[in-house]
This record gives C-alpha cells, structure tokens and sequence, in this order.
C-alpha cells in the first residue's frame, strides 16, 4: 500500500488540470478572439465598439434593468418568507422550507411553460408585457436562490442579541432595523449575487415568454451565430469584468459586515 | 420537425471547446510527431459519418396499424432506423460492410461553426443558401459520373428525382457549374402563412402584409430567423412591384422576382429594417418551434410557416378539432431546399467511402424510403419516383376521395412528369383539401410559378443583414427616456455619498 501514497501536491494534480482545461485555456482563447480581427490580427476595435454601440449600451441597460427588478422583487418576496421561516416555532417548518424548495427539483423550461399559460389566462396576450412577464418569469425561476442563503442565515441569528436588545428598551421595530437587518446583510448579498447575475443573462426565459428583445446571453450568441467570435468574445469579456467587479465588491462588503457584526457584540 | 432551432448558446460554447480540443491536438501531435505510423491495414469496415438535421429521417418504431398499404401493392412499415437499414441493404447490395455514425445539427450557422471548427463529417444536409455557401468555398465533393447513370437500377436518385427539382438543381449556377454537380436535393418546401379562418380571411392570410395588418393587433408571429423575416419583409415592402401587371408579364418574370428578393443593398437593408420596426410592434411575438402549438391553443391567429411545418400543424389542430388553413402570399413565396453534400475533408478521396456516400443518397431515394420519410417527417420529398409509382400512390393513399361529391381534380404532374397536363398524375381529392395538407405537401403550378429561391449572400452583405437584425432587436439606448437617466443619476449619487459619510464615520475605527 505504500505506493499509493500522495502528497498533496499531487493531489492537487487533477484539479490543476481541470482548472487550465476548463478555466484558464477557454479564458485565453475568449480573450484571443476578443482582441483579433477576422484576419489575425490585434486590434482593440471590438473593445471600442462595446462601448460606442448604442446596440451593446442598450442591451447592457435593458439586461441591468432586468436583472435589478428581478433581484428588488425577489428580494422584498424572499427577506419576509426567510424571516417567518427562521423565526417560526412550528415544529414542521422543515416541511415549509421544503414546499419552497421543491419547485428547484422540476425542469425549469417545464415551469416555464406552465406558467405561460397562467399568464395567458391572467393578460389575455402575452405580447402587451414583455418586461413585465420577463421579471415574472424570472422570479419564479430564481426565488429559492434569494430564500436559502437569506434563511440559513436567519436561522443562525442569535437569539440572545435580540434579547439583550428588548432588555436595553429597544421596541421589535428597533430591534428588527439595528440587530435582525444588519445580521442579516451577508445573507442578502449572497441572495442578491445569486439572483442578479443569471437574471442579466437568463435569456431562455425571455425567448419561451416572447420577449424579443435581447438580453446579454441572447447579444452574445447572435453574434456567435452570425460567424462573429471576435465581437461575441469581447461582448462576454466586458460582461465577465463587470461580474467580477459585482462580485469582488460584494465580498468586500460581505466580510466588512461580518467583522462589524462582530463588534457589534 | 424544426427546421431552425433557436441559436444556442450551449452549442457555441461547445463549438469553442471543440476548436480548443483541436489546437490541444495539434500542440500534441506537433511534439509526437509520428510520422504516418503503421500504414493501417484496410479497414473492413467503411464508416460514413453523416450529419443531418433533427427529426428529418425515420428513425423507425412504428406501430403495427400504420402500416401503409399502396393501391400499386406495396406496403410500407418503418422497423428500424433508416441508416441501420443502409448498413444492411449495403452489405446485401455491394457486399462491403458500412457503419453509419450519424449525428444532428440544429441549424445551418450551427453546421457551418462546427466543419470551420474542425468537425469531420463525410455527407451533410444543409439548406439551400448553405450548401451553395459550401459549394462556392470549394468545400464540396462533385458526385461521380456511376451516380449519375441511369442505367444502374440502384440509382434510385437520378432515376426518381422530380423532373421540377432537376430542373431547379440543373439551372442554379454556383461558379458557372450546376448545384446538381454537388448537391441531391433531400426534401423541399415553400413559405406561406398558416392561419385559422375562424378569424382570418384567405385573402387577409394571402400576402405577407398580414403581420403589419392592424386588425390581428399581436396575434401574428414572424420567424426568429433573420432571413425568413427579411424575405416576408422584402415581400411586404415590394408588394406594389412584385404585383404590378408589368412586372407579372414581363418575358423574364422568373429572373427579376429572383433578383428583388435577393435584394440585398444597403439601401434595401434599411429600408427593411424601418418595416421590420414597425410590423414588430403589430406581431406577437418571433418564434421557431412554439408558434404551431400556439395556433392550435389559440393564442394567436396566423403565423409564418414552412410549407412541412404547416401539414404536421395541421395535422395537430385536427385531432384537437381545431382548423388551420396554409394560404401562400399572393406577391411570391420562399422556395427552399435541403440538400445532401459530401465534404472534401470528410471523404479525403476516399473512393469506397464516397461510394458507401453516394449510396446513402440512393438508399434515401428508394420509392419505398421516400414514403417511409415523408410519413415521419412531414416534409416533401424531391422525389417522384421515375417508372415506380410508389409515390404518386402514396399521394393518393393521403389525399384521394373515394366518394363523388364536391371532389375536384389536383393536377401534381409538373412534379412528377413534367407535364402538368399529364392525366396520370391527377389526385382526386375532396375540395376541402385545397388550402390545406395536400396544397402544403405539393403546391400547384401557378403557386411554384411566383416562387424564388434565396440566395447565399457574400461577407459583407451577410454583415448587414445581421446587422439590422440586431439593430431591430436590442433595445436602442437612445430609447431610455430622460426621467430614467435622472433616476439613475439619484441612486448612484444617493450610492456614493452614502459610502462617502459612512467611511467618514466608521474609517477612523479600523
């Protein structure tokens, strides 16, 4: 048996292998064709035309607006469900967190055609509110993401803080706006990441709820099927910046909350 | 059953990773380098990889009661996958062993990303624009001259194919040589508008205005196609020409309606593009594939159409009781065609495969095939059947009516014989057919007469296009009223100051 002994360098071996397989030479080649013409060669016209096309603006504005109301929706729907489901005594709240939960398990295209046909009965015609029915949809699709990270973190709210805060004279309004909300935070960040970033690029909702315009992921593979790697690269290129941005800032605020819950005690 | 599936993005990322696989093999065997290893003993086995569109060959399984019994005393059930049927009749016919790989594409870009990219395929069945694409890059093996004889009776092809289809394949130049030098046409159609005349007039229906008619206000869809779209506009757009009595009687009709559909001029492009933008505000919605469940349920009242996709929504809405009828549009409609190619890359001079090649075509071509085919499918095939009247029978089998009344004559003869007055080729069919499946399946002479073909456009031209198209779906930025940028401007100023007073108050403490 001594032969099959690893170090955990070599452990880590396959895992390398995957991340250049998978990340880093697919990122490479995004980039490559992002920064070449249909000849070869470099060029940073695709970069200027990201920002001086009134398509990409709009599409970049159109998919934010989307993505945005989405997340307020979601999350105004979610912070109340996540709060009773935490604080609730019920014996089988395990069942009510389960209900929420289940939908996920269903194909979501499925969903999505069910739901159509409700909101046909609801409208009449769907085709009088595109963005409307683009939020609707993607609300169904996306709630259990804004719900668990919001309820486990609820779950773990120390009940002797809130306590404490009754004793020192605080009303339930104070108590909830200073110790529940603040504690809270990282839960709704995770929520509003999770949320936010697939509901910019979602467009398959969009297509099966025919709205025709097109959000990033539909931009992108427009371009992908008229032949054109190198503007389609750098449309995905700016779009990995700005999630990376998103990302890196809300991490940043997550931990900072975490440290000043922290102090708070 | 669809001919374009939506774009996909999935598909693309695959496309990517497959190039990605090829530079990481070509790396590999830069640094290998075996240099022509073992020269590999003759296969016994030919392997024909073939690449077809989904759900466009029978893939067999069908019950006992379809059977289908022919008036000429064939009958005709589908057991297994048509190409494992090939491998048999194959070994049985040549004696030489044949594995068929066979793989789908969802749509024309899709097959064109995936052989620049460096899949291999030995025979494909792109639609017309795209194998006159291939043609013109000099991707595309000629057939041989044995495929072309028609003294071998396993010839099925150039022995049954429709003397209309010859025609078209035999007059369509590609670099001054005929497409029938590369191309066997598989299955071929025409565009039209399915609609429900419950709601709809057949003159309403009967012309590619009907999306922009106010009166069925977003109960009309278009196609999530930029060239379908862009031929049902341009068609909007010439209405006055295209039916003026000038040019319907000029000497070169055919020549010049080719010519305004094909048009493809920066002018025209955007003339199209301010039609586009305003018909999309009447028309419910772009679709592939959802719009023919939708005129069964209802949602929507007419909708552009393959001539294919309309017999099986047809088909659908009658066991459903629901009427759907196909109307062409009076200004001219889209013929279109898939066709078979072999690939250069793929047959590598290879006699015996492109032979094994060759023969799939064929295989495909046999009477009894074709019916086979067209049953699962839905589409039309381009063949007639030459001697064998397999087909016509089968045409019968569909549509004739035992029973006198109200029955009219359908002369098919331009697509069997070439003789439209051909008395041979005549379906006795029940008048309601017209208008409906049968006039879908084979439309009559005066419909194929305003019909054009669309062709490939050049780099440039194929850039516009997408262009407007993109231009006509994404949102404009200039639309984003003044109120909204304020609000904007509010929360973002709301956003910094409130991180400005916060590391004010909070920053000494750090």
């Amino acid at each position: 048996m001594k032969g099959l002994k690893f170090t955990r360098k070599q452990l880590c071996i396959p895992y390398l292998l995957f991340l250049l397989c998978f990340v880093a030479l697919p990122l490479l080649v995004v980039i490559y064709y992002a920064f070449t013409n249909g000849d070869g060669q470099f060029t940073i016209k695709n970069f200027i035309n990201f920002f001086t096309s009134p398509n990409t603006l709009g599409t970049l504005f159109y998919s934010f607006s989307i993505a945005i109301a989405t997340t307020i929706v979601c999350l105004l729907l979610a912070y109340p469900i996540a709060y009773i489901l935490a604080r609730s005594k019920m014996k089988q709240k395990m069942v009510l967190v389960f209900m929420f939960v289940l939908p996920m398990w269903i194909n979501f295209t499925l969903r999505i055609t069910a739901l159509k046909e409700i909101l046909t009965l609801i409208e009449g015609n769907l085709a009088y509110y595109p963005f409307l029915n683009s939020i609707i949809g993607m609300t169904y699709d996306f709630l259990p993401f804004m719900i668990l990270p919001m309820y486990t973190t609820l779950l773990k709210l120390d009940n002797s803080l809130l306590e404490a805060a009754s004793d020192l004279g605080a009303n339930s309004v104070q108590v909830f706006l200073k110790i529940t909300l603040p504690l809270s935070v990282p839960g709704i960040i995770s929520g509003v990441v999770m949320v936010f970033l697939p509901s910019m690029t979602n467009y398959v909702v969009l297509d099966m709820l025919y709205n025709s315009t097109y959000i990033m992921g539909s931009f992108i593979g427009s371009y992908f099927s008229a032949y054109d790697w190198h503007n389609g690269s750098m449309i995905s290129l700016v779009l990995l910046a700005i999630i990376a941005i998103i990302t890196l800032m809300t991490s940043k605020y997550t931990d900072e909350n975490e440290s000043r819950g922290g102090s708070l005690l | 059953m669809q001919r374009f599936k939506k774009k996909n993005i999935f598909k693309a990322s695959i496309a990517f990773a497959s190039k990605l696989s090829l530079l990481v093999m070509m790396a590999g065997t830069a640094v290998l380098s075996i240099p022509a290893a073992t020269p590999q003993a003759k296969e016994d086995v030919i392997k024909l990889r073939v690449c077809n569109w989904e759900e466009y060959i029978d893939l067999g399984d069908w019950d006992e009661e379809e059977l289908i019994e022919l008036d000429n005393g064939t009958s005709i059930i589908g057991e297994n996958a048509m190409y494992d049927d090939f491998e048999e009749w194959y070994y049985e016919t040549y004696g030489q062993r044949v594995e068929v790989e066979y793989s789908c594409f969802g749509t024309n870009e899709d097959l064109y990303n995936q052989l620049t990219l460096g899949d291999a395929y030995d025979i494909v069945c792109p639609s017309d624009y795209m194998l006159m694409k291939l043609i013109a890059e000099d991707k595309v093996q000629p057939f041989s001259e044995e495929f072309f004889d028609t003294n071998d009776e396993n010839n099925y092809y150039i022995n049954g194919v429709s003397p209309y289809i010859k025609d078209v394949f035999d007059n369509f130049l590609i670099n001054d040589e005929p497409w029938s030098k590369y191309a066997a046409c598989y299955m071929w159609g025409i565009t039209g508008v399915l609609y429900n005349p419950e709601y709809v007039t057949e003159e309403e229906a009967a012309t590619w205005a009907i999306f922009d008619n106010p009166k069925f206000h977003r109960q009309v869809t278009l196609k999530d196609n930029v060239r379908d779209t862009y031929f049902a506009m341009l068609g909007y757009l010439k209405a006055d020409k295209l039916l003026s009595e000038e040019f319907m009687n000029d000497a070169n009709y055919h020549d010049r309606l080719f010519d305004e559909m094909n048009d493809v001029t920066p002018e025209t492009i955007n003339e199209v593009e301010e039609v586009l933008q305003k018909t999309m505000g009447n028309v419910y919605a772009l679709e592939t594939d959802s719009g023919k469940a939708d005129m069964v349920t209802g949602k929507i009242v007419a909708n552009y159409q393959w001539s294919g996709d309309a017999v099986y929504a047809m088909d659908l809405a009658d066991e459903d009781g629901v009427e759907l009828n196909f109307a062409v549009p009076v200004e001219c409609s889209n013929l279109w065609f898939d066709g078979w190619i072999m690939l250069k890359d793929g047959i590598n001079g290879d006699l015996e495969k492109q032979h094994a090649a060759e023969a799939f075509v064929n295989f495909l071509s046999r009477p009894d095939n074709v019916v086979r085919n067209m049953y699962y499918i839905g589409y039309t095939s381009a063949i007639a059947g030459g001697d064998d009247t397999t087909v016509f029978d089968y045409l019968n089998w569909c549509y004739a009516d035992e029973d006198d009344e109200d029955n009219i004559d359908y002369p098919v003869g331009y697509f069997f014989s070439g003789d439209n007055s051909d008395e041979d080729y005549i379906v006795c069919a029940d008048a309601s057919q017209i208008g409906r499946q049968l006039t879908s399946q084979y439309p009559d002479k005066e419909t194929i007469d305003r019909t054009a073909i669309m062709g490939y456009y050049n780099e440039e031209e194929t850039k516009n296009i997408n262009q407007m198209w993109i231009n006509v779906r994404c949102f404009n930025i200039k639309n984003v009223p003044a109120w909204a940028w304020i609000v904007i401007g509010a929360v973002l100023l709301a956003v910094v100051s409130w991180v400005v007073i916060r590391t004010r108050l909070y920053g000494g403490k750090k």
